[in-house]
C-alpha cells in the first residue's frame, strides 16, 4: 500500500456558540451589570471522534447530510481549524479549499487576484508567472481576466479558484461541493482534470452530495453523520447505503 | 522564542504575499483617481497648513520655522494613528482569506504597516524638501533619522498585533482607538514643543511612547541637536514592550480567529 499522507486519528472538535453574542466592549460592561443580557456560550461538537486514513494516490469521498461535519473535517485537514482533541497528520502540501466562493478580494481583477491567491501558499513570483498562463487558459477567463472578479459570475468565481488549486501542484487537493455552480462543460473538465491529477499520483478529497459522481469518481467513501464515521468502505457501496443510513426527516 | 523565529521565518518566506497585499491596499485605495497616491498627501497638507494658521498666527507660538517644526511631528504622527486605525481590520477584513487557506497570519498586520510605511516614505520625498527651504544647514545627525524610523515601525507593528488580534473579539476597539488616538495626538509634543510644558505635566507626557519618538525626530531635524540619551533608551524599550505584549497575545490568539470572524 502507498504510503499514508492523511491520517486522522480519534480527531474530537467543539465550537462555542455564544448565544446572546456579547461582541463589543459595549455589551461585555453592560453585561457585568445586567445577568440578561450575559453571554450564554453552549458547546457544540461538530466532530466526535473522527478516524480517517487516506494513501497516496486515493480519490476519497466524504458524504454525509448537512452539518455532519464534512466541511469542519477538511478545513482542519487544511490547517485552517484546529483540532479540539485528537491528531491530524498531514504529509504533503494541501491545496486550497475549493468551495464556492473561495478567497477573492472583489475589487481585484481575476489577474491580481490569480497573484494574490497563489502567494497565499507562499509561491514567488517567478512560480506564479510560470503558472499564470496555464491558470487563465483552464479558467476559460482570458476576456475577463482584467475586469474585477466583482463583476464575475458565480459560475466564473469558481472556474478561476479552481483552475488556481489545480495548477498548484499540490500533494493533496480538497474538493468541497464546488462542481454544482459550474455548467455541464466546465464540470466535465474538472473531472477530467481531477482524474488526471490522480493518475499523477495526487490525492483528493472530495466532499459532495452527488452521490452518483462519489461513486463513479471515489476509491473509496466515508459516511459522517453527526461528526462520527458512520460508515467506510468501497465507495459504491457506502454511497449504495447512504439511503438506508440517513433518516429522511 | 522559536515562536518568534517560525514568525520571522513566515514573513521571509511569504515575502510575495506581503507584496501582493500591499499592492492590493494601494490599488483598492486609489485606484479610480487620477491623483492616486497624492491623495495620501491632502491629509498632512492640510494640517500643517491649518495648525500653522492656528497656532502660529493666532495663538503665536514662538517657535521659529513653525511649518517645519509642524512636519517633523505630523509625518510620524500619519504613518503611526493611520496604521494603528487600519491594523484594526487587518485580521476581519482579510476573513475570506484566512478562512481558505492556511498561511502566516502576522502577514496581515505586517502588511498593514508596511502599507501605511510606504505612504510615510512618499509623504517625507514631498515634504523633506521644506528642511532646506527653511534652513540651509543640515547637521549629519539626519543620518539617525532612517534608525529611528524603523524602530517607529517596529513599535507600531506592535500595537498592530496587539489591535488586530482583540478587534475579531471585540469590534468596537475600532471606535475606542479613535479615541484614544485623539487624546493621545494632544498628549504629545507634535504642535508644540516638549519644553514649553509646565512642570507637573511634563510626566505625563514623558509616559507616552509617541512623544519620545516624535521629540526625537525634532532634535534630529528642527533643532540640530543630538537626542537625550534616556529618550534613545525609552524608545527602545517601549519598541520591545510592545513588540513583546502585541506579538504574544497575537500567537495565542491566533488559532481562534477563523472561529471568531
Amino acid at each position: 500500500m502507498a504510503k499514508l499522507i492523511v491520517e486522522v486519528q480519534d480527531l474530537w472538535k467543539s465550537f462555542c456558540i455564544r448565544h446572546n453574542r456579547n461582541d463589543s466592549l459595549k455589551e461585555r460592561f453592560i453585561s457585568l451589570f445586567d445577568g440578561r443580557r450575559r453571554e450564554r456560550r453552549e458547546i457544540f461538537w461538530a466532530l466526535r471522534g473522527v478516524n480517517l486514513k487516506v494513501a497516496q494516490g486515493e480519490m476519497v469521498g466524504i458524504i454525509g447530510p448537512n452539518g455532519s461535519g464534512k466541511s469542519t473535517l477538511l478545513r482542519i485537514i487544511a490547517g485552517i481549524l484546529h483540532p479540539t482533541k485528537g491528531s491530524v497528520i498531514v504529509r504533503g502540501s494541501v491545496a486550497p479549499l475549493i468551495e464556492i466562493g473561495v478567497g477573492f478580494h472583489p475589487e481585484l481583477t481575476g489577474q491580481e487576484n490569480i497573484y494574490l491567491n497563489a502567494s497565499l501558499y507562499g509561491l514567488t513570483r517567478k512560480e506564479i508567472d510560470r503558472i499564470y498562463d496555464k491558470v487563465v487558459e483552464f479558467s476559460g477567463l482570458e476576456d475577463f481576466i482584467d475586469v474585477p472578479v466583482k463583476n464575475y459570475s458565480t459560475g466564473m468565481y469558481m472556474r478561476l479558484g479552481f483552475a488556481i488549486a489545480i495548477q498548484l501542484d499540490m500533494d493533496i487537493l480538497l474538493v468541497d461541493e464546488v462542481l454544482a455552480v459550474g455548467d455541464e462543460a466546465f464540470q466535465r473538465k474538472c473531472l477530467a482534470k481531477m482524474q488526471e491529477l490522480k493518475e499523477r499520483g495526487k490525492t483528493i478529497l472530495f466532499v459532495s452530495h452527488a452521490l452518483d459522481l462519489v461513486s463513479r469518481l471515489c476509491d473509496r467513501a466515508y459516511l459522517l453523520i453527526d461528526g462520527r464515521v458512520a460508515m467506510e468502505g468501497v465507495a459504491e457501496e457506502v454511497t449504495g447505503c447512504y439511503n438506508k443510513k440517513v433518516p429522511i426527516q | 522564542m522559536s515562536s518568534w523565529m517560525t514568525g520571522f521565518i513566515g514573513l521571509i518566506r511569504y515575502r510575495e504575499l506581503a507584496r501582493n497585499l500591499v499592492a492590493k491596499d494601494l490599488k483598492v485605495k486609489y485606484r479610480g483617481s487620477v491623483l492616486g497616491l497624492l491623495w495620501s498627501l491632502l491629509n498632512p497638507l492640510a494640517m500643517i497648513v491649518v495648525y500653522s494658521l492656528a497656532f502660529q498666527y493666532i495663538l503665536r507660538i514662538p517657535l521659529k520655522n513653525y511649518p517645519l517644526f509642524l512636519i517633523t511631528g505630523i509625518i510620524p504622527w500619519n504613518f503611526f494613528s493611520g496604521a494603528v486605525i487600519a491594523s484594526s481590520e487587518a485580521i476581519i477584513g482579510n476573513a475570506n482569506l484566512l478562512k481558505k487557506v492556511k498561511f502566516p497570519l502576522e502577514i496581515l498586520p505586517f502588511a498593514t504597516i508596511l502599507f501605511n510605511f510606504i505612504q510615510l516614505l512618499f509623504a517625507l520625498l514631498v515634504f523633506f524638501p521644506a528642511v532646506f527651504w527653511f534652513k540651509t544647514e543640515v547637521t549629519p545627525l539626519i543620518l539617525l533619522y532612517l534608525p529611528v524610523l524603523g524602530l517607529q515601525f517596529l513599535f507600531t507593528l506592535g500595537v498592530a498585533f496587539f489591535l488586530s488580534s482583540i478587534t475579531t473579539r471585540y469590534r468596537d476597539v475600532r471606535h475606542l482607538t479613535e479615541v484614544a488616538l485623539m487624546v493621545l495626538f494632544w498628549l504629545t509634543p507634535i504642535i508644540y514643543s516638549i519644553s514649553m510644558v509646565p512642570g507637573k505635566l511634563q510626566l505625563l507626557i514623558k509616559v507616552n511612547p509617541l512623544a519620545a519618538f516624535i521629540t526625537v525626530y525634532q532634535d534630529i531635524i528642527y533643532w540640530g541637536r543630538l537626542p537625550r540619551p534616556e529618550t534613545f533608551i525609552s524608545m527602545v524599550l517601549w519598541t520591545c514592550l510592545s513588540l513583546g505584549v502585541g506579538y504574544s497575545l497575537f500567537r495565542r490568539r491566533q488559532r481562534v480567529f477563523v472561529e471568531e470572524l
